[in-house]
């Protein structure tokens, strides 16, 4: 049998989410990380776009939840030294490197670190300032334990001398003689989640790096920019500490070339890298502020990112096609830079800054080559990981699988996605093991506080400075331990981090506390993590209430710190007076059917549909047409020359025949019931059908040119569409050798006003397009004409291979659109080279639009059916830009493909494998909680109107027979429908009635 | 505006670069601008190198034959030094100089390459030259009773160095030799001169002739080859370290010796203690900058040779006296005069060019820009006799020999 087990290395973002996935679908995880502490790159970010985020508030519930998890084995200051086996049986030898400070004794005071004597640079914040030999490497580290560094620990070089922090730890943990221990483990599959690093430009003499300090790396502006960096979230310049006014980001260094660095690939997330530090640095500096992005093309290819590109224009940041040569010391002040620029039209331009940030790129560590070598696991070309086009998480060896930058670089949606994807298909080979060897979580009894007296405690957060540099935190907590019930209250750092809840669990118990107000972010982030902490020390979970004094005030206030204190003081003491009257909640679940329902039958909705099949789980799939394959099957191939109609046969021959899949065609869903868990849902023939889980798949479309996009389209017969162009490819049609002259026109539809988003895939698909041309007939002229080349990540070699190929590329903008013109039938083009401000005249005999990809209209309906969010472009909206690119916010939901947003093939591959992983870990059990908070009928009160089962949109409230209303639990959502609407106020919500509402109201006025 | 009508597009320059250069990445243009904003010779004839290669690319090849910015570019390779592609925009502007008709180059520029395929650039006869050498020798027997015993070898068959030298100074200003004599001297060096092809400079590599620069450095390395010396010091300057170093690589020419920049030697020298200098002469703090000639840094040694020209140059003047510009080393701007600028004609593109660098070399305020090359050393001094610049502009060698200790 299978081992129920699995190995995850890495413990950054992609690592962590593969684990818990994972150990939340009844899996064992062993997760081995290099460094002391997970987290990875992502923990070292300030802010995360498009959201703005603070990178460790979203992350580090995340980390604690994996540093709890009672199936996560986490094993730090680990590498894998062999692996022998194959899946389902594979035998992993890990060895861990001496911590020397006992992690089970380790209290996490610090004292150790304080004392220690040994200065070392600070390698989380970059190289900019120190930390001790003892150290723990960020505030919200997770394991929350110290370590010391045997490369410059002074005991550890030289026995005997030093051990100052022996002396003080109060527990007793150093432990000069820890040694290395070798773990032997049987596991199943293995995720690979191995990040990468940055490029060092230090060989980049003309950068300026390492010769002028006030050159940094984007890394380094990250940790300057943050709370728990080097300066404490003030911003500064390194030469003189002053507070930089003017900072340009000089992009593409360390990527796009091949002359000094050898990486032709694009690091993909650098623009929006930027465009986020140059907007958050505006925040930063309170008054005038002067940005300037140098750039050859801008790649905001990502959801939203293209509308974070034009809020930073209309915010005033500027943006300069024009790379920068070299950096030099100002004239007047050489702590200050000059650049010195040609701008697109060839003017040589001066600008003065006070900082300049390198936007570097990524790249494989060196003992991610060293580790895939041991494994016997392809590389391509760039040292990345080699995975498959149609299964963009396996690796070359069975068994092993691998997301996130180790295998291209990508930003952290896509890493979360190939996460949740890798840990679908390490399911998929351990499904028969699930819940083998996982033990359960067990809750100490509940407490009964029926009859006491309210015991309440406040915990404030600093959240690093998020709140703590607007409001008077300490002012907040004094305040509350004068509100009547208050008996403890205190501040803290970071709440959420993992010594302060381990703390907050001493201190329930000690102090006896019945209750708990955290006043800190926001409860959609942060609200589980707080109330699993109540139930560890004994209270019912919904004994808890959050101020959101952060989200709702230090962010919304920063001008007015002292009118921000005196809020805050308010919506402590709201929630203080809600929490008062609150009583225990039971603990509702409700039983899983356990099948899944897909709808869509294209590339993502087979994939996700397989997935779940192969994880022995019944999957109805529909498809709305008479076949399945949907807009794949009007794509000849992929950037990397692969065809998609031998994949798309073969995956609908699988599907149609797996004994798990049923296969509806020509069918859609006219009706929907029930929530996660158990939804019921009837179809266009009248039959309905029962299911745990949802995946919507729905697809997208092709935009029709129209308007000053049309081109000729439908008018010369010379002028089609790429998806028209590719069936000509797919028709071998043999008269695409005879033309001569062929015109490419990108962005048709895209980034306009009406559809301000990057359709993502059109550039690579466009040059594709051309690249194939270019081999039917070598002496044909190819033209492009784009506005930004987006070919990021490694597709940026096809964008060199199209140049090396003689495509020529020509640049326009929305001021001066190609004009196309029809001259008694042979197509005339003008444009406009603003290199050489010439205006070029082509007489093409083929002209190709890259057009828009949209959402479907029927998405918007569909997802009515489903309670799901849509965006204001119509495609639909997932709980979280960053960290839940597949859920939706309404539970036992998923989504997948081109219905989220426009993506190639592969990402929606693996989005959809990840929608299955997803809905996997709902389906892995019998039961999923249900909602507590739900509402009651005070049948007295009740007239029997029945308005409330009118207004009920879950089908939760009947009326019974003595015509009282009565309401299902188990279907309950709390939303509170029914409590607004009856007019003899018989209907309450529990722990949200009149009693909780008008004591809050009193005490904000009081 | 300039239209341009692609009917079809025929781009047969970039064609012929194509298909004669091995590596020409004409078409891997991502016309990212990198290259002009890092070309002092921008925006000069309305040409860049960015435009340089948009206009290959588009078939504009009779603009691209005509343009004088073939003349302003010094062929520094600064933008090839930081192009992200990698391309080496300098070895078609030398291509280009070279299809153009004899007759229709500029006129000094084809006649210092005629006379460097005589003998020598400034076309003064071999006699002449030894008889320099002999005269100034006997000058400094006379005048300077500490430098008696100074040799000035002329075809010493079997010395174990061989030097070469530019023309200029035997030419104008034959005194300006004898500072390298003292110092090989001071250094115990065997080495000797030679009576033909002695002059190291290759102007025909200016003008873009590849057979006429072929035949100039074949001749020279039969010369050493004939004497028998296994090393061969170039002098200061970055132009004949290039162009005898390319040459013999590029056209592989047979040759039985290594090819070493003085300014290497000057430094090993001083770190061996073969040459011994004090810097305690600089009694009044005179300040010193340096001027890295492109040829020798960027195209030539890197890094390295530039740590060891400061070495040499702090040694001679004291640590505290010298001033750094930027940006420097391998990333220097050119002074404007190379390529063949100076001797093209256009001095008013080609002190435009050069006016970056007079603001740097302003801007650094020292009393004395060392400019161990013969175009820098003409153009810095052009620079600052045409812009006001108050300092002096030297070679190396003078300074070597004020601070040696005997």
């Amino acid at each position: 049998m299978a081992a129920g087990s699995v190995l995850v290395i890495g413990g950054g973002i992609a690592g962590v989410q593969a684990a818990l996935d994972l150990a939340n679908s009844g899996f064992l995880v062993h997760l081995v990380e290099r460094t002391t502490s997970i987290g990875g790159k992502m923990s070292q970010l300030d802010k995360t776009f498009p959201t703005n985020d603070c990178s460790a508030c979203i992350l580090s519930p995340k980390l604690v939840e994996c540093g709890r998890h009672f199936n996560i084995n986490l094993l730090t200051l680990s590498d894998l030294v062999s692996l022998d086996g194959g899946p389902g049986s594979f035998k992993a030898v890990v060895r861990q490197r001496p911590r020397y400070i006992d992690p089970e004794k380790c209290i996490a005071c610090g004292l150790c670190a304080e004392k220690c004597p040994k200065k070392v640079s600070n390698d989380f914040n970059m190289g900019i300032g120190e930390r001790k030999a003892a150290y723990l490497s960020y505030p919200q580290a997770v394991p929350l334990k110290y370590a010391l560094d045997p490369g410059h620990c002074i005991w550890v070089n030289k026995p005997g001398r030093c051990g100052l922090c022996a002396k003080v730890c109060p527990a007793g943990a150093i432990n000069f003689d820890d040694t290395v221990k070798e773990h032997v483990l049987e596991v199943g599959s293995v995720v690979l989640a191995l990040g990468f690093s940055r490029y060092d430009p230090s060989p980049l003499d003309f950068t300026g790096y390492g010769r002028l300090p006030n050159v940094v790396t984007s890394m380094e502006f990250e940790r300057l920019l943050s709370p728990s960096g080097p300066c404490m979230g003030h911003l500064e310049r390194p030469s003189d500490h002053r507070e930089p006014k003017r900072i340009a980001w000089l992009q593409c260094v360390g990527s796009r070339d091949i002359n000094r660095v050898g990486h032709p690939y694009c690091s993909s997330i650098c623009c929006m890298f930027a465009l986020k530090q140059a907007v958050i640095a505006k925040e930063h500096a309170q008054g005038e502020f002067e940005s300037a992005i140098f750039y050859m093309d801008m790649r905001t290819h990502g959801k939203g990112f293209e509308n974070y590109y034009n809020r930073a224009k209309a915010e005033g940041v500027q943006f300069h096609r024009a790379r920068v040569h070299s950096v030099i010391p100002a004239p007047e002040d050489s702590n200050n830079l000059q650049l010195r620029y040609v701008d697109e039209q060839g003017q040589v331009n001066f600008a003065e800054f006070d900082m300049v940030v390198l936007s570097t790129g990524l790249q494989v560590y060196r003992h991610t080559v060293e580790l895939a070598t041991m494994l016997g696991l392809e590389l391509d070309v760039d040292n990345f990981i080699k995975t498959d086009s149609f299964n963009p998480v396996a690796t070359s060896r069975p068994g092993i699988f691998v997301c996130g930058a180790a295998s291209e670089p990508k930003d952290i949606p896509q890493s979360v996605m190939e996460a949740s994807a890798a840990a679908a298909e390490a399911g998929q080979i351990m499904a028969p093991a699930r819940w083998s060897e996982t033990s359960k979580k067990v809750y100490p009894a509940e407490m009964n506080i029926h009859a006491q007296a309210p015991r309440i405690g406040v915990f404030v957060c600093h959240c690093g400075i998020n709140i703590s540099s607007v409001v008077d935190v300490e002012a907040v907590a004094a305040h509350a331990k004068n509100l009547d019930g208050v008996v403890f209250s205190q501040c803290n750092l970071f709440t959420c981090s993992q010594d302060t809840i381990n703390q907050m669990v001493s201190i329930i118990k000690e102090q006896g506390l019945n209750r708990v107000v955290v006043a800190s972010c926001s409860p959609r982030t942060h609200e589980p993590l707080f109330q699993e902490t109540l139930r560890d020390a004994g209270l019912n979970q919904f004994l808890f209430e959050m101020a959101n004094i952060r989200d709702q005030d230090s962010w919304v206030h920063q001008q007015e710190p002292e009118k921000a204190t005196a809020k805050a003081k308010d919506l402590v003491a709201m929630a203080v007076a809600r929490v008062r009257s609150e009583g225990a909640l039971p603990y509702n679940t409700v039983p899983v059917t356990k099948s899944a329902l897909v709808i869509g039958g294209g590339v993502s909705g087979m994939t996700a549909a397989l997935s779940m099949a192969e994880q022995n789980y019944p999957v109805t799939l529909i498809e709305q047409s008479d076949f399945l394959g949907g807009n794949g099957r009007k794509v000849y191939r992929n950037w990397k020359g692969d065809k998609f109609l031998p994949f798309i046969n073969e995956l609908s021959a699988r599907v149609t025949t797996h004994p798990q899949i049923s296969v509806k065609l020509n069918t859609e869903i006219s009706d929907v019931t029930g929530s996660v868990g158990k939804f019921t849902t009837t179809f266009n023939d009248g039959h309905s059908f029962e299911h745990g889980v949802a995946v919507m798949a729905v697809g997208g479309k092709a935009y029709q040119p129209e308007g000053q996009w049309q081109f000729l389209y439908g008018i010369n017969p010379h002028v089609q569409t790429l998806l028209e162009l590719d069936k000509r490819f797919i028709d071998e049609d043999a008269s695409l050798k005879e033309v001569k002259q062929a015109v490419f026109i990108h962005c048709v539809g895209s980034r306009i006003p009406e559809r301000p988003y990057c359709s993502r895939v059109c550039c690579t698909h466009a040059i594709d397009s051309a690249v194939r041309l270019k081999e039917l007939n070598p002496d044909m002229d190819v033209f492009m004409l784009y506005r930004d080349v987006r070919t990021y990540g490694q597709r940026e070699r096809l964008y060199q291979e199209a140049r090396a190929k003689g495509i020529l590329f020509i640049r326009y903008d929305l001021e001066h659109l190609p004009q196309v013109t029809d001259k008694d039938g042979q197509l005339v083009i003008h444009a406009h080279d603003p290199i050489i401000d010439a205006n070029i005249i082509i007489h093409p005999d083929m002209l190709v639009l890259a057009t828009a990809v949209q959402p479907r209209q029927q998405t918007g309906v569909l997802s009515k059916f489903f309670k799901c969010a849509v965006d204001s472009q119509g495609f639909l909206l997932e709980a979280h830009m960053k960290l839940r690119p597949v859920d939706f916010a309404t539970e036992g939901v998923f989504l997948a493909g081109l219905c989220h947003y426009p993506k190639p093939m592969e990402e929606a591959i693996a989005q959809a494998k990840a929608a299955a992983a997803r809905a996997a870990i709902i389906l892995a059990y019998d039961a999923v909680p249900a909602e507590s908070v739900t509402a009651v009928v005070t049948a007295a009160k009740c007239t029997g109107c029945g308005l409330c089962v009118a207004v009920c949109a879950y089908n939760a409230v009947s009326l019974d027979e003595n015509g009282v209303s009565v309401v299902n639990t188990s279907m309950c959502k709390g939303c509170g429908a029914c409590v607004a609407g009856c007019r003899s106020d018989a209907v309450t919500l529990k722990n949200i009635g009149n009693e909780q509402i008008m004591a809050a109201v009193d005490a904000a006025f009081m | 505006m300039t239209e341009i009508d692609l009917l079809p597009l025929r781009a047969e320059l970039k064609k012929q670069f194509q298909d004669k250069i091995p590596n020409a990445k004409i078409d891997y243009c991502l016309t990212c601008g990198l290259c002009a904003s890092g070309c002092m010779a921008s925006d000069i004839e309305g040409m860049d190198p960015r435009k340089f290669i948009r206009y290959l690319a588009l078939g504009q090849d009779d603009l691209l034959r005509n343009t004088n910015w073939l003349y302003s570019c010094s062929i520094c390779q600064r933008c090839e030094y930081a192009c992200p592609m990698g391309i080496n925009v300098g070895r078609f502007v030398y291509e280009l100089k070279g299809m153009r008709p004899k007759e229709q180059r500029p006129r000094n520029l084809q006649k210092t390459c005629d006379y460097q395929k005589e003998s020598n650039s400034t076309g003064i006869p071999n006699e002449d030259f030894v008889w320099v050498v002999g005269d100034i020798l006997e000058e400094v027997h006379a005048n300077e009773p500490e430098w008696a015993d100074l040799q000035a070898p002329v075809d010493k068959v079997g010395a174990q160095f061989y030097l070469n030298q530019n023309a200029k100074e035997p030419t104008v200003e034959p005194e300006e030799m004898v500072p390298i004599w003292k110092i090989l001297h001071t250094a115990g060096i065997d080495w000797t001169y030679s009576s033909k092809w002695w002059d190291g400079a290759n102007y025909c590599l200016f003008s873009g002739d590849p057979s006429e620069w072929e035949y100039v450095t074949r001749k020279q390395a039969e010369t050493v080859n004939a004497l028998g010396c296994p090393t061969y010091i170039s002098t200061e300057c970055g132009h004949m370290f290039y162009a005898t170093t390319e040459g013999l690589k590029r056209f592989n020419i047979p040759h039985n010796f290594k090819v070493i920049s003085i300014i290497s030697y000057y430094a090993q020298w001083i770190r061996e203690g073969r040459l011994k200098v004090d810097s305690s002469w600089n009694t009044e703090g005179l300040k010193f900058t340096v001027q890295d000639p492109c040829k020798l840094v960027r195209q030539g040694l890197g890094d390295p040779v530039a740590e060891d020209l400061r070495f040499v140059i702090k040694k001679v003047c004291g640590e505290e006296n010298f001033i750094e510009v930027w940006p420097n080393k391998s990333n220097n701007i050119c002074c404007g005069g190379g390529g063949g600028a100076l001797q093209a004609g256009f001095p008013d593109n080609r002190r435009k060019h050069g006016k970056a660098k007079f603001d740097q070399l302003h801007a650094a305020d020292a009393d004395v820009v060392i400019t161990p090359c013969h175009n820098c050393h003409a153009q810095v001094m052009d620079l600052a006799e045409h812009y006001g610049g108050k300092w002096q502009t030297t070679h190396l060698w003078n300074w070597i020999v004020k601070a040696l200790v005997k």
